[in-house]
């Protein structure tokens, strides 16, 4: 099978997990027992008002009757299939949820984008490290550590490091080191990064190729900011890179190839880096996939416990005030966003170890 | 295997032939049952009330969990049956805790009453013991003080419990070299694998410790949570009075208002110290004066009721399907795929999160302060990574020639599953299940610490709670607060996944630890 075609093949399946998902969604929030109208205009509502509501929200026509459920649920497939979100009950009244996601999806990603750098840059020489040195007493503290590491759980992991970042704590100059930062709360450099001063000034290659140039402070600043939290939230990745990455160096040194390449006299660094090196990555590639998926119910604790004004908070509050339009929308990126994931997992896979085919990867 | 079971082969010998019982065996030799049953006895009778009174807790447990999903099952069609149906399931609970209260009152020798550690120490009291004269505490056992009290109660508790599961163990044994009919089985080999695998020798006695404390808690605590936490002001403390040096008696409520640990050095009761009253606190206490201590041992009853509910779930769900979706594949198979990755797509957390918001002042909440409703959410969102996990296994098992021979002289689909693939399939679901507790601790405790609703009903501790209580105090001489919790989550977890690789080697030893396993021991990113 081709490329294309396997890829939609693979995305002809996702219909039906979206359509599921999506059903699954509707069902709790539309069925459970959230009633909208006290949800936004609480218990002393007047009935003139509480009908105006329901006809604003779709429930009830203007004449009065009761859309029958069926539409509804059609109604609402389309508007998520369409990236028509509506609006916001109870957070930020009247306001289209698609501006408060976009607003705050980049704290979101930049969270995401450093989570899994940081885990991979930490995790995996680590997990090379102590698999070349097996048995070694550095082995056992490495492999101790990850697992230990990956038990923890990331909202107490959040808690303890940012207790210990701020005022009072052991490491209390850490915000002030370097470069000033807000350990608790949201920094403006995030939005800086892409704006303020030209920022392809004195770069005319990449302005010619019209790739974005960071601003370097804004960025060294986002990046300390951002840093305990993606910390926390690569943690388990991490212990998990440790551990692979230890296994599928030990399975690669006890293979012949390594074997022949030590008697045809290779140097030891370049058996590390060529042979070792990328045979190990492989069953490494499912971990940082896998990760992504992490990602979205941690970075919900994660920018809770350390104030980041990203999507994660945003479900937070959206749901302790019921705001269902906002909740239902996350759910739906989120949805999307892992089957994407997943596809592209398998994708990647074709291109990191050629021994996989196309035909038969439906898991 | 002969050379361990020498001197019991040639009873065997004669008792394998024969079809008599387990009972005749036992009664042609009688003495390794009679040696390993007086030591049984002898832990029974000690423990008489504590054991009735465990055991009566799982049975509450069961009869929540099962009654629980004949409610949600009605509930379905029509919500004021599921009301009558939640009657019936509370009469059951408050006829279970009736008979509780009374199997309390069974003699037992590690008990609070027999093994006292609350008192005051009035300085006039003096005791002699061997010739040596000591000022006594009037209350606590042989007068001694209240933490010594406690630590002799803990550790005897302790110690009763490895040694009782040791002695379970050791009851297996016995049956095995002397009275069962095999000779060998392949389990035989599992059970000396784990035996020799002192990672997850680690991880059972990590689980055996976190059940005495979920089921045995009101012993090793230094307080009852009634007395301490959902009843304080219906309970009273005697102390001596600083200002009059005379014996007072306070309500435990107001004492524990005036024994909060705020962070500043001033308003602080720490790790094993003692608060105004008289009172020690092994882990210090909360920011509302709260004993620490007692409290997690309260939240790992509650801990323990909703992940045994859902893993028991997940487990059975995850089981079934596999078995029969690797039986008949096609499209069953490719239905079930569909159905558990649309479940999957969803992440964990925030399907928790929104079932809990929908359902906040739903009759589902108030079952067991909340904690039914997290573990049936649990258990129907845990079991599509159990499955997926079993799949490869129950697949592999569905191709092997016997099953195909079963199919062919016309057994019962029911039975081959049963009898033939089952059996293979739960090792897996073991090594799978042990993993995934973690998990559900993790994210129990997640929706606990973010609170407004979500997670177990406030006073009913609750171990994400207390972390978030002591959030503003991490690094204050109130740091007690948020890190023990946390620590006791991270050695639970770590047991558990230990407990997971053992049987994996046990059963397998070949193989490596995989990706997917790994990642559902996180809860969801929790």
């Amino acid at each position: 099978m081709n490329r294309p075609l396997y890829i939609a093949k693979r995305l002809l399946l996702g219909v039906p997990v979206l359509l599921f998902g999506l059903t699954l969604t509707f069902l709790i929030l539309y069925l459970g027992p959230i009633d909208p109208v006290l949800a936004i205009l609480g218990k002393d509502a007047t009935p003139t008002a509480a009908r105006n509501l329901e006809i604003s929200l779709g429930i009830r026509y203007p004449n009065g009757s009761l859309v029958p459920l069926w539409v509804q649920y059609k109604n609402f497939l389309v508007n998520m299939v369409t990236f028509d979100f509506g609006t916001s009950w109870a957070i930020a009244r009247d306001q289209p949820v698609a501006a408060m996601i976009v607003g705050r999806l980049p704290a979101t990603i930049w969270l995401g984008f450093w989570s899994v750098l940081v885990a991979l840059f930490v995790g995996i020489p680590v997990g090379l490290y102590a698999g070349l040195n097996s048995n070694s007493w550095s082995d056992y503290a490495a492999s101790f550590g990850g697992i230990v590491w990956r038990a923890m759980p990331n909202f107490w992991l959040a808690v303890m490091l940012s207790g210990l970042l701020t005022a009072g704590g052991v490491l209390d100059g850490y915000g002030d080191f370097l470069i000033k930062t807000d350990v608790v709360g949201t920094s403006n450099a995030l939005q800086h990064l892409f704006s303020g001063i030209d920022p392809f000034a004195g770069v005319p290659v990449l302005e010619f190729f019209w790739i974005p140039v960071p601003n370097l402070g804004p960025m060294a600043e986002a990046f300390k900011w951002i840093l305990p939290a993606a910390l926390v939230l690569g943690s388990s990745s991490m212990g998990n890179e440790v551990r692979i990455g230890r296994t599928a160096v030990l399975e690669s040194l006890r293979s012949e190839y390594v074997d022949t390449a030590k008697a045809k006299g290779v140097s030891p660094r370049r058996i590390i880096v060529k042979h070792i090196g990328r045979n190990a990555v492989i069953p490494l590639l499912p971990v940082i996939m896998g990760e992504f998926y992490l990602l979205i119910g941690g970075s919900v604790l994660v920018e809770k416990v350390f104030s980041i004004n990203g999507i994660g908070n945003l479900f937070i509050r959206a749901a302790f005030n019921s705001d269902i339009p906002v909740m239902m929308s996350l759910v739906f990126i989120f949805i999307l966003m892992q089957i994407l994931f997943n596809l592209l997992q398998d994708v990647l896979y074709t291109y990191i170890d050629p021994r996989i085919t196309l035909s038969d990867t439906t898991e | 295997m002969a050379a361990n079971t020498t001197h019991a082969d040639d009873t065997r010998d004669t008792t394998r032939r024969s079809t008599d019982g387990l009972w005749t065996r036992i009664r042609t030799n009688p003495q390794p049952a009679l040696r390993w049953g007086v030591v049984a006895a002898v832990l029974v009778v000690l423990e008489l009330g504590a054991l009735t009174g465990g055991i009566l807790t799982l049975v509450d447990a069961l009869v929540m969990g099962v009654t629980g999903l004949i409610d949600v099952i009605v509930g379905l069609v029509s919500p004021a049956l599921a009301g009558r149906v939640v009657d019936v399931q509370l009469a059951l609970s408050t006829f279970i805790e009736g008979v509780r209260s009374t199997a309390q009152s069974l003699p037992t020798l590690l008990s609070r009453d027999v093994i006292p550690n609350q008192g005051y120490n009035d300085p006039s009291t003096v005791r002699s013991f061997l010739g040596l004269s000591y000022n006594a505490w009037t209350g606590p056992f042989l007068g001694l003080s209240p933490a010594a009290a406690w630590a002799i109660r803990m550790a005897l508790t302790l110690a009763y419990s490895l040694f009782t599961f040791y002695w379970l163990y050791r009851g297996w044994l016995t049956f095995r070299t002397h009275y069962r009919r095999a000779g060998w089985t392949p389990r035989d080999d599992m059970v000396n694998r784990l035996r020799n695998h002192s990672w997850g020798k680690f991880g059972i006695v990590v689980l055996v410790l976190f059940l005495t404390m979920s089921l045995f808690g009101t012993t090793l605590a230094p307080s009852t949570v009634q007395q301490n936490i959902t009843a304080s002001y219906g309970n009273e403390v005697q102390y001596v009075s600083d200002d009059t040096g005379a014996v007072e008696t306070i309500p435990v409520g107001e004492a524990n208002f005036n024994s909060k640990s705020k962070g500043n050095p001033a308003q602080n009761v720490g790790v094993m110290t003692y608060d105004d009253y008289g009172r020690f606190h092994p882990f210090g206490t909360l920011p509302n004066g709260r004993d620490l201590f007692t409290y997690m041992m309260g939240g790992a009853e509650t801990t323990l009721m909703v992940t045994g509910i859902a893993i028991g779930m997940a487990g059975f769900i995850a089981a079934l399907l596999a078995l029969v979706s690797s039986y008949y594949g096609g499209t069953v198979d490719l239905s079930v795929l569909t159905l558990a990755d649309g479940i999957v797509s969803i992440p964990q957390l925030l399907l928790l999160i929104m079932v809990s918001v929908v359902f906040q002042d739903h009759w589902l909440k108030s079952v067991f302060n909340g904690g039914l409703l997290l573990a049936l959410v649990f258990g129907l969102t845990t079991w599509p990574v159990l499955w997926r996990s079993l799949r490869g296994p129950a697949l592999q098992v569905a191709e092997e020639e016997w099953v195909d021979a079963a199919k062919s002289f016309g057994q019962q689909p029911t039975v081959t599953m049963r009898k033939h693939m089952l059996p293979y399939v739960l090792g897996y679901l073991l090594i799978y299940a042990s993993m995934t507790v973690g998990g559900i601790v993790i994210a129990m405790a997640s929706l606990s610490f973010l609170g407004n609703g979500l997670g177990i009903t406030p006073p009913t501790p609750a171990w994400g709670r207390a972390i978030s209580q002591g959030q503003p105090y991490v690094s204050s001489a109130s740091w007690h607060i948020a890190l023990i919790p946390g620590l006791i989550i991270v050695v639970l977890v770590t047991g558990a996944n230990a407990l997971g690789d053992g049987i994996r080697d046990a059963i397998d030893p070949e193989s490596e630890g995989g990706s997917e396993e790994e990642a559902a021991a996180t809860g969801g990113g929790a």
